[in-house]
């Protein structure tokens, strides 16, 4: 197989798990949703009244308002939303903060999605997508992005896998790593979080004008990074992160900035 | 390549661990069912600079899921076969000719919803529409190249029905390319408009 022949294989197997990643990703998420299908959740308001809008947006007119003690069926929930159909009837969309005040037919609290505070974290998937650019080393400028998907243990641990693609001039690679993530204080809406991660690197071409002439490395990482809360869960974040590579019996150091959005469900 | 089926078996671990935990019921509280995500299916058009536009069937498929009231991210997988440039049609030129004319691109965006509102499409009939700008980035491979992409775009979307909407959206995939020119690189501007239809879950 000639070099352009072996390029193509390379590339169609990247392509080909990046494809099964998402299908497996889709499959996974209409389990998910499949299972959340439920008996019918019918709360009673106990604040002196609810906003009903036409939409699951603040700009949306108000055309019905809730009394309290009136009991209102839960049909859906989007961010920040949930549909509702009232006594008579009507169907429209509340905030979340506007029926967090509710109680069962039991007379317990309602305990729903996405009104809790506190811990809500804990017990989330998280995916979401960073790009970046290495500053050192014999990668610097390789633009960089990635793709991971994770789990958040506890309110301050959480790892993930992630997949990702490297760009120089003339040359391009996979990257694959899992990592795992230290966040003290998730609490505050700028909170820092440490990362530690191992993975691979490969190169689908041997680009002659870098020294970084290896067909693949197994590398360590750490860094240093910030999330900002711009919404209850979807974070924006920052990070340094300094890779150590193996390559040829020595130890290359790397740094490469990203910058990324995560989100939680 | 044992690194990827390493790759894809410790993923697979996490994506079924993460299923054993949803189907135990790892959240506490009340089951509402959520609209978080949608899937959907494109078909459009793509002008690729420096190639015919292409009506030739361009394919993609999506995920979005809505982050908060505002913000999304989407991912998207598109594929067309790229048309004969003016450099390979013209006969003066010998020797220049695409042996891959495959064009691949996904990116990872996120969008903001500018305009939220509603589409009147009869008397009595109110149905949910957005309009939103995207931006983020991806990979473009064409003719044997491999680049990182940045993408920005707009759509407009209509929920007709309960569980369906439709997209309209407008694309531009921004790359250097060193296809066609002799020496360095250029940036290339291919944009993209298409049509597609999304469900819901």
């Amino acid at each position: 197989m000639n070099k352009r022949g072996v390029k193509q294989v390379l590339r169609f197997s990247a392509q080909q798990l990046v494809t099964r990643w998402l299908v497996g990703c889709v499959c996974g998420l209409a389990l998910i949703a499949s299972n959340a299908y439920a008996a019918p959740v019918v709360l009673e308001v106990i604040d002196a009244y609810a906003e009903v809008h036409s939409g699951p947006g603040r700009g949306y007119p108000v055309f019905y308002v809730i009394e309290q003690g009136e009991k209102i069926e839960i049909l859906s929930r989007r961010p920040d939303w949930y549909e509702i159909r009232a006594k008579n009837g009507k169907v429209g969309w509340t905030t979340t903060a506007a029926i967090s005040r509710t109680i069962q037919k039991t007379g317990e609290p309602a305990d729903l999605p996405s009104v809790g505070y506190g811990d809500y974290i804990k017990g989330s998937f998280v995916t979401g997508f960073s790009t970046g650019q290495f500053l050192e080393g014999d990668l610097e400028e390789f633009d960089v992005f990635t793709v991971s998907g994770g789990y958040r243990f506890l309110a301050w641990l959480g790892a993930d896998v992630e997949y990702g693609r490297l760009f120089g001039s003339g040359s391009a690679g996979d990257l694959y790593a899992a990592n795992v993530f230290v966040e003290p204080a998730a609490h505050w809406k700028l909170s820092p979080f440490l990362s530690l991660g191992t993975g691979e690197i490969s190169m689908d071409t041997q680009p002659d004008q870098i020294n970084f002439d290896v067909e693949s490395a197994t590398f360590n990482t750490y860094g240093l990074g910030a999330s900002y809360y711009l919404g209850r869960n979807f974070v924006i974040k920052g990070e340094y992160r300094w890779y150590s590579i193996d390559v040829d019996d020595e130890t290359e150091r790397f740094g490469t900035w990203k910058l990324g959005f995560n989100t939680f469900f | 390549m044992p690194k990827m089926i390493r790759f894809g078996v410790l993923l697979s671990c996490v994506l079924l661990g993460s299923l054993a935990h949803a189907a135990g019921g790892g959240k506490k509280g009340l089951k509402v069912n959520s609209e978080l995500f949608d899937i959907g299916i494109i078909a459009g058009s793509i002008n690729i600079e420096d190639f015919p536009s292409q009506f030739e069937p361009l394919l993609g498929v999506n995920i979005t899921f809505k982050a908060s009231e505002y913000f999304f991210l989407q991912y998207n997988f598109i594929q067309t076969e790229i048309g004969v440039s003016s450099v390979e049609a013209n006969d003066a030129i010998a020797g220049f000719g695409l042996e891959d004319r495959d064009f691949t691109h996904y990116d990872l965006l996120v969008g903001y919803n500018i305009f939220q509102g509603e589409f009147f499409s009869s008397d009595g009939q109110a149905n949910l529409s957005n309009l939103y700008v995207v931006g983020g980035f991806g990979d473009t491979e064409m003719g044997g190249e491999s680049n990182f992409t940045y993408t920005i775009g707009a759509g407009y979307l209509i929920e007709f029905a309960r569980k369906y909407l439709v997209r309209i959206d407008y694309r531009d995939y921004i790359f250097d390319s060193s296809l066609l020119v002799s020496e360095g690189e250029e940036t290339i501007h291919n944009t993209q408009f298409s049509i597609g239809i999304g469900y819901l879950f």
